[in-house]
């Protein structure tokens, strides 16, 4: 049987993308990691062997940020938190959608941002997703729909031409075309 | 699949809610979350974290 610290071990890669999923921001994400790590290492009597060790560790990640936020009273939204927090080095032709998404999904609730990744990326399922996250199947689905609607309105402009977003992207958009046509660099666009 | 403007797939008229959704978008949704996900998942675990889980391992077995 695996020991309860190897669990810790295999399970570090997909804490990172759910904390990455919560934080937005990279370095907030490994320190979050850490702190959960550590949280499950001191509470690791309570853990029944043979239960759910996936659901039991992102529960307590997920408490972790939930009380840290807490603690930091913070109210951050888009305007504090860098487009580029989530990744990525893309330099394909669809690098500027990506970053469009990284910003859509910056302004996702925190609870559908990570129902959203842990299901699309992690291929958790809903039944996983709601043990993780402490709430009912159906909460889940809901939780999962809403994020990808929401995007897909974001994304394809289904939106009242007032949004905030939208202006905000259609914005960046000109200036980085202005930019490429006087072969400027725009990587420093990307971090307000 | 074919994109849109900006390679983002025009909106589709479906409204699936399982995870393999065919849905345009969803599936461009998809290949965009493990672009900016996937490479975090990948990167080595740091020295600091797992020498944390060690030390830890060796004071409960001792």
């Amino acid at each position: 049987m695996t020991s309860f610290h190897d669990q810790v071990i295999q399970i570090l890669p997909k804490l990172r993308i759910q904390a990455l999923s919560l934080t937005r921001n990279r370095s907030a994400a490994e320190d979050l990691v850490q702190d959960a790590v550590c949280n499950a290492l001191a509470a690791q009597d309570s853990f029944i062997p043979g239960t759910n060790f996936s659901a039991w560790m992102h529960r307590i990640l997920r408490n972790r940020f939930i009380s840290d936020l807490r603690k930091r009273r913070e109210t951050t939204d888009i305007e504090d938190v860098p487009a580029s927090s989530f990744a990525s080095n893309a330099t394909h032709e669809d690098s500027l959608a990506l970053k469009d998404l990284s910003m859509a999904l910056s302004r996702l609730p925190a609870d559908q941002r990570e129902a959203l990744v842990m299901v699309v990326v992690q291929g958790m399922s809903y039944e996983a997703l709601a043990e993780a996250t402490g709430c009912a199947v159906g909460t889940a689905k809901s939780r999962v729909f809403r994020a990808r609607r929401q995007l897909e309105a974001w994304m394809t402009g289904d939106l009242p031409a007032n949004d905030k977003l939208r202006v905000k992207v259609a914005a960046l958009r000109a200036t980085l075309d202005d930019r490429r046509r006087k072969g400027l660099k725009s990587d420093d666009l990307f971090t307000f | 699949m074919t994109g849109g403007k900006d390679g983002v797939p025009e909106k589709s008229r479906q409204d699936k809610t399982s995870s393999d959704s065919d849905n345009p978008f969803d599936i461009w949704l998809k290949r965009g979350l493990h672009q900016l996900f996937d490479d975090v998942a990948n990167e080595p675990i740091p020295d600091e974290l797992l020498r944390l889980i060690e030390e830890d391992r060796d004071e409960r077995s001792s």
